[in-house]
C-alpha cells in the first residue's frame, strides 16, 4: 500500500541543510498496524506527515496504492488524500465553533456527499462510538478522551483505508488511552491500516509492527 | 455547505462578540454617515432641476463698470428682459421677479410678508410651478392680482375659498384680488416666495414709469430661449443691444453695462453673483470628500480587523484542510463570512440613517429628504458597496489563510506574516491621516468663526434694539416725536432712525466724487441714510471732519460722510484731504464733511467697500433704540405698547443688532457643526479600529509580555512598549495630514475677506488630540495585559 524509497527531508539552517529524515526506505502493506517509535526529534511526526501527504519530502519517491505521490499535483493529491486517509492528532484539533455532530460531518461536506446520506453516516458512527448523547455539545464541553473519540470518529467518517495517528493518547490519562488503543485494534481487525506515532512501549504493543527512528534514520 | 459556513460565521461572530461589535458598528456608522452626506449632496445638486424647461432658462445679470470698480450684479433692470424678447427672436419668453416686503392684511389678520414678490404671469409657463386653482395665463396678468401658495392661502383664509377674495397690500390701502393658488415652492428652489403679486401692479400702479428705467437694479429677470444652443450667440449680441437702448446715457455717466446669461441650473451652486438662496460648491466638494473618507476609514477598519483576526482562524483552517477542504472552498467560506458581516452592517446603517435623518435635516437647516426609503437606488448602490467591502475585507485573509500549510498551523508555529503587519500599519496610518486632517479642519473652521464673532466691527452692536417699520410713512413723517417717546421709555438711552442696519444689506448708489486730481470720479457707494444721532449711537468713529449736526442746516441736503475706504479709492493719502470735496449722488450735490473709520457693514466674508452716510428721513426703515442692560424684557414690552398705540396697523417686528449680525455666519456655523460631527465620527471609527488592532497585537505578544515581566519589567515599561508602536503610526499620520489639511483649509479660508492665519498651534493641537485619543485607546489594552499575571500567559500550550 505504501512504498517509500530513499525519502529525505531537510530544512536549511543558515546555509547548511539540517536533516530531519535521511534516506528512509519503507513498505507498509494493507491491514498492517504499524507503530513508529523514537525519541523526541527523531523525525517520527515528519515521517507521518509525509505519509499523510500533509508535507512534502525534500527528496525521494513515495508511492501510495501504486500511485507516485511525489509526482502528483496538489489537486490530485488532495483527491487521493480525501478518499483514503484519516488523521488523528495528539491535540484532537476539533473546530471549537462546531458541535460534535458538525465536526464529524465536516469531511463529508468537503467530499460533496448529499445531506441525507451525511446524516445517516454521522448517525451511524455516533452510534458506534456511543456518543449520540453528546452530538450537540461543543468540543470544549467534553473531556480529553471524549474529544479524541470525536477526532477518531471524524477521521473514520469517510471510511478511509489508512488511519494516521500522531500520539493519539499523548494528552490522555492511562484509562482513556487504553480505550483508544482498544478501539484502534478493533478498527485494524476490521481492515483499516493504521500507522501511529507513539512514545509508549505499551501502546506500540497493540500494533503488529514497530519501526524505530533515531536521528532521522530507521533503526533496524 | 453554505449552511455550515453560515453556522460557523454566526458562531464566530458570537464568540468574538466584542470584535464583531466593533467591526460591525464601525462599518455601519461609516456607511450611514456616508449615506447621509450623499443625500445632502444630492439634494444640493438637485436645486432647480425640477423645471421641465430648465435647460432653456437663463438668468439675465448685469455687470456695471465705473472707472473705479466693477459690480457683478445678479439682477437686471425692469425694461431689459421685455426689450430682449422684442429684439431677439431667440427669446421665447421672459419672467421678472421683483422681491419686496409688504404688510398684507385681510380684515384683522395681518402679516408682514417678507417673502413677497411682484412677478410676470409668464412665471407659470416658464418655470414648472403649478397652479392648484386659477388660470396660469391670467392669474398675474392685470394689476392688483395676487397668487398665494397653498401654505399662505391657509394662513389667510383657513379652509375658506381664497380665489376671488380681497387682500390689502401695505396695510389697508391697496386692495388686490386673489386670482390663484399655487403649490408651495419646492425646497430645492433658489427662490421661494409666499405671495406673488402681478408685475403690472408694481410697474404701472405703484411705480409708474418704471418700464423705462434702465438703471434701477432690484429684481431678477429670466429668459426662456427657444433653444439653449442660442445662448452664446445671443450673448454676443447683447453689447450692441445695450448700446442701442441706453448707450448715450451710460456714456454720459462714464458707465458700461454688460449683460450676461446664467444657465438656470448653475445659479444655485456656481454663480458668484449669489441668489436669494445659494449653495457652496466648495462645501459640497468638501463634504463629498469627507463621505468618501469616512467610508474609506470604516472599510479600512473592517479589512484591518478581519486581517488581524485571521491569525486566530489559522487553526480552524488547518483542521479544515486536514479533513479535506481545498483552497477554493476555504476562500469561499472566508469571503462569504466577511460579506455576511458587511450585510449586517449595511442593514444597521440603513436603520441608523432612518433614525438620524430628521436630526440631520435639522443640522443642515433644510429638509434634504423626507424619508430614507425614498432613495431605493442610492440604497442599492450602498448595498453594492457593502458587498464590495466584504469581498475586499475577505480576500486577504481568504488567500493568506487558505494558502497555509496545515501542518505548520496545527503545530502552532504559525506567526502572522510581516507582510500583513506592514499592510495593517499602512492602513492605520491612512486612517489617522484622514482623522487628523478632519480635526485640523474643524479647529480652523471654529477659529475662523470665533474670529468673526469677536472681531471688532468698528461699530457697537450691543444692546441695540432694532425695530423694523418697513419704511412706513407714518413713522418717518413724525419720527422726531416718535423718537422722543421712545427715548423717554424706561431704560432706553437713545434712539436713531436709518435706512439700513449694519449687516442687513443696503443699496449701492452710483455717485460721482471729486478725486485727488480734482476730477469728478464715478464711484459706486454703499449708502446709508441716517439721522443726526446714528453715528453717535452706533459708536462709529470720526477720523476727520465732523459728524452731521443740526447746527448746519445744509447738512440735511448737501453733505455726506464717507469711510476711509472711499478716501483711498479716490486716491487721497489722508482723510483730511477729502474734507470739503464735492460729491454728486442720486440727484444731490454737495460737499464731503467728514470721514468715518472703516466699519464692517457686511459680514467678514466681504471686504469693506467705499460707503457714505447722508441725511434723508424719507429713506428710513428702521428705528434703533439703545437700551441699558436692565429689565430688557420690560423695555421691549414698553416699546411694543408704544408701537401699537402709534401704528396699530403694523406688527411690532424687532431684533437685536448683534444677534442679527451673527446670523450672517449661519451657514458657516452649520458648516462648522457638520464638520465637527464628521470629524468626531472619523476619529471614533479610527479609534475603534485602533482598539481592535491593539488588542490583537497585545494578544499576540502575550508571551513576550510574560517573559519581560518575569525578567523584571515594570508595568509602565510594558505599557510604553505596547503603545510606542502605535503612537509612531499616529506621528507619521500627523506628518502627512498637516500639509494636506493646510492646503485644504487655506482654500476654504479664501472665501473670507477677513480671516485668521493658520498658526502652528492648530496643527500641533490636532496632532495632540489624535495622539492622546490613540494613546488612551491603546493603553486600555496595554495596561490590562501589563497587569496580568505572567505565569498565566506563559502557561499556554
Amino acid at each position: 500500500m505504501i512504498e517509500l524509497k530513499r525519502i529525505s527531508k531537510w530544512v536549511m539552517v543558515g546555509n547548511k541543510p539540517n536533516f530531519i529524515l535521511k534516506d528512509i526506505n519503507l513498505g507498509i502493506k494493507e491491514g498492517e498496524f504499524v507503530s513508529i517509535m523514537g525519541p523526541s526529534g527523531s523525525g517520527k511526526s515528519s515521517l507521518l506527515n509525509i505519509i499523510g501527504m500533509l508535507d512534502d519530502a525534500s527528496e525521494g519517491e513515495y508511492f501510495f496504492l501504486n500511485q507516485a505521490v511525489h509526482g502528483l499535483k496538489e489537486k490530485h493529491r488532495s483527491q487521493l488524500y480525501k478518499q483514503y486517509i484519516g488523521f488523528v492528532f495528539q491535540a484532537y484539533h476539533l473546530i471549537d465553533e462546531l458541535t460534535v455532530y458538525e465536526n464529524i460531518e465536516t469531511p463529508l461536506i468537503y467530499q460533496n456527499i448529499k445531506s441525507s446520506e451525511r446524516q445517516a453516516m454521522v448517525a451511524d458512527i455516533l452510534d458506534r462510538f456511543q456518543i449520540v448523547g453528546k452530538k450537540d455539545l461543543f468540543p470544549t464541553q467534553l473531556s480529553g478522551g471524549q474529544q479524541q473519540l470525536v477526532g477518531i470518529a471524524r477521521a473514520l467518517i469517510a471510511k478511509p483505508k489508512l488511519l494516521l495517528a500522531d500520539e493519539p493518547t499523548g494528552n490522555l490519562n492511562s484509562r482513556q488511552g487504553e480505550e483508544i488503543m482498544d478501539l484502534f485494534k478493533e478498527l485494524n481487525k476490521e481492515g483499516v491500516t493504521i500507522i501511529q506515532v507513539t512514545h509508549s512501549e505499551k501502546n506500540a504493543g497493540y500494533g503488529t509492527r514497530i519501526i524505530n527512528l533515531l536521528d532521522g534514520r530507521v533503526e533496524l | 455547505m453554505i449552511r455550515n459556513y453560515f453556522k460557523i460565521a454566526f458562531r464566530n461572530l458570537w464568540r468574538h462578540r466584542v470584535f464583531s461589535f466593533i467591526n460591525i458598528l464601525g462599518l455601519s456608522v461609516g456607511m450611514s454617515a456616508c449615506l447621509l452626506i450623499y443625500l445632502y449632496v444630492s439634494f444640493e445638486l438637485s436645486y432647480d432641476r425640477y423645471h421641465a424647461k430648465g435647460d432653456r432658462i437663463f438668468r439675465v445679470v448685469t455687470n456695471i463698470k465705473t472707472p473705479t470698480d466693477t459690480l457683478d450684479w445678479n439682477s437686471a433692470s425692469i425694461p431689459m428682459s421685455p426689450a430682449m424678447k422684442k429684439d431677439f427672436p431667440e427669446v421665447e419668453q421672459f419672467v421678472r421677479i421683483e422681491p419686496n416686503s409688504l404688510l398684507v392684511s385681510r380684515g384683522e389678520t395681518k402679516f408682514q410678508e417678507d417673502k413677497l414678490a411682484f412677478a410676470d404671469s409668464s412665471l407659470f409657463s416658464v418655470f414648472t410651478l403649478p397652479l392648484v386653482k386659477g388660470d396660469p395665463d391670467k392669474a398675474l396678468a392685470a394689476p392688483w392680482q395676487v397668487v398665494l401658495t397653498e401654505t399662505s392661502a391657509k394662513k389667510y383664509f383657513g379652509t375658506a375659498e381664497p380665489v376671488g377674495q380681497t387682500l390689502y397690500l401695505t396695510g389697508s390701502r391697496l386692495p388686490a384680488t386673489v386670482t390663484g393658488v399655487m403649490k408651495d415652492f419646492p425646497d430645492n428652489s433658489h427662490f421661494k416666495y409666499d405671495i406673488l403679486v402681478s408685475m403690472t401692479t408694481w410697474t404701472q400702479k405703484i411705480n409708474p414709469g418704471l418700464d423705462d428705467q434702465w438703471e434701477g437694479f432690484n429684481g431678477f429677470a429670466y429668459v426662456l430661449l427657444h433653444d439653449a444652443k442660442d445662448a452664446p450667440g445671443l450673448k454676443a449680441k447683447l453689447p450692441a443691444f445695450i448700446d442701442r437702448h441706453i448707450g448715450k446715457d451710460l456714456q454720459k455717466a462714464q458707465m458700461t453695462f454688460t449683460l450676461d446669461l446664467e444657465p438656470m441650473k448653475d445659479i444655485y451652486l456656481r454663480s458668484k453673483r449669489g441668489a436669494p438662496e445659494s449653495g457652496s460648491l466648495p462645501n459640497i466638494t468638501i463634504f463629498s470628500l469627507i463621505a468618501v473618507f469616512i467610508l474609506l476609514i470604516a472599510s479600512i477598519n473592517f479589512i484591518n480587523l478581519a486581517t488581524a483576526r485571521s491569525a486566530e482562524r489559522a487553526k480552524e483552517v488547518g483542521i479544515r484542510k486536514v479533513v479535506g477542504a481545498d483552497r477554493k472552498q476555504l476562500t469561499g467560506q472566508f469571503l462569504g463570512e466577511s460579506v455576511l458581516l458587511c450585510m449586517i452592517s449595511f442593514l444597521m446603517a440603513v436603520g441608523l440613517c432612518a433614525l438620524l435623518l430628521p436630526l440631520f435635516n435639522q443640522l443642515s437647516g433644510k429638509t434634504i429628504s423626507h424619508g430614507i426609503f425614498d432613495h431605493a437606488s442610492t440604497i442599492g448602490i450602498l448595498l453594492l458597496i457593502a458587498i464590495t467591502i466584504g469581498l475586499f475585507a475577505g480576500i486577504y485573509p481568504a488567500l493568506v489563510l487558505s494558502g497555509f500549510r496545515p501542518i505548520a498551523v496545527l503545530k502552532g508555529s504559525f506567526s502572522s506574516g510581516k507582510k500583513g503587519i506592514l499592510l495593517r500599519k499602512g492602513l492605520v496610518v491612512s486612517q489617522f491621516v484622514i482623522s487628523i486632517a478632519l480635526i485640523t479642519g474643524t479647529l480652523v473652521v471654529y477659529s475662523q468663526l470665533t474670529f468673526m464673532r469677536n472681531q471688532d466691527l468698528g461699530f457697537s452692536k450691543q444692546q441695540q434694539l432694532v425695530i423694523n417699520f418697513d419704511g412706513d410713512s407714518t413713522i418717518w413723517q413724525h419720527y422726531e416725536a416718535f423718537k422722543q417717546q421712545l427715548t423717554s421709555l424706561p431704560n432706553a438711552l437713545s434712539a436713531t432712525a436709518s435706512s439700513a442696519i449694519p449687516g442687513q444689506g443696503n443699496p449701492t448708489a452710483y455717485s460721482q466724487l471729486e478725486n485727488h486730481l480734482g476730477v469728478m470720479q464715478p464711484t459706486n457707494m454703499e449708502l446709508f441714510s441716517i439721522d443726526y444721532d446714528f453715528i453717535k449711537q452706533y459708536g462709529i468713529q470720526i477720523v476727520a471732519g465732523r459728524p452731521f449736526s443740526t447746527g448746519f442746516p445744509s447738512d440735511s441736503t448737501r453733505a455726506i460722510l464717507v469711510n476711509e475706504e472711499a478716501v483711498s479709492t479716490l486716491g487721497y493719502h489722508s482723510p483730511q484731504e477729502i474734507i470739503g470735496k464735492k460729491f454728486s449722488q442720486w440727484g444731490r450735490q454737495g460737499t464731503i464733511i467728514g470721514v468715518v473709520k472703516n466699519f464692517h457693514f457686511r459680514g467678514l466674508q466681504n471686504a469693506i467697500k467705499p460707503m457714505d452716510f447722508r441725511i434723508r428721513p424719507r429713506d428710513f426703515s428702521f428705528v434703533t433704540v439703545k437700551i441699558s442692560g436692565r429689565d430688557v424684557q420690560k423695555t421691549i414690552a414698553a416699546a411694543g405698547d408704544l408701537w401699537r398705540r402709534t401704528l396699530p396697523n403694523r406688527p411690532f417686528a424687532y431684533y437685536f443688532a448683534d444677534e442679527e449680525f451673527n446670523k450672517l455666519y449661519r451657514s458657516e456655523d452649520q458648516f462648522g457643526q457638520l464638520f465637527l460631527n464628521f470629524a468626531i465620527l472619523a476619529i471614533f471609527i479610527s479609534c475603534l479600529g485602533l482598539l481592535g488592532l491593539a488588542s490583537y497585537s497585545t494578544l499576540q505578544r502575550t508571551k513576550e509580555i510574560g517573559i519581560r515581566k518575569v525578567l523584571g519589567s515594570s508595568v509602565g515599561g510594558i505599557v510604553n512598549l505596547l503603545s510606542k508602536d502605535f503612537l509612531k503610526l499616529v506621528w507619521i499620520a500627523f506628518l502627512i495630514a498637516s500639509p494636506l489639511a493646510y492646503i485644504g483649509m487655506h482654500k476654504w479660508l479664501q472665501d473670507f475677506a477677513y480671516r485668521i492665519d493658520m498658526d502652528w498651534w492648530i496643527f500641533a493641537m490636532a496632532g495632540m488630540i489624535a495622539m492622546l485619543i490613540a494613546l488612551f485607546t491603546v493603553s486600555f489594552h496595554a495596561v490590562r495585559s501589563a497587569l496580568a499575571n505572567p505565569t498565566k500567559s506563559l502557561r499556554t500550550e
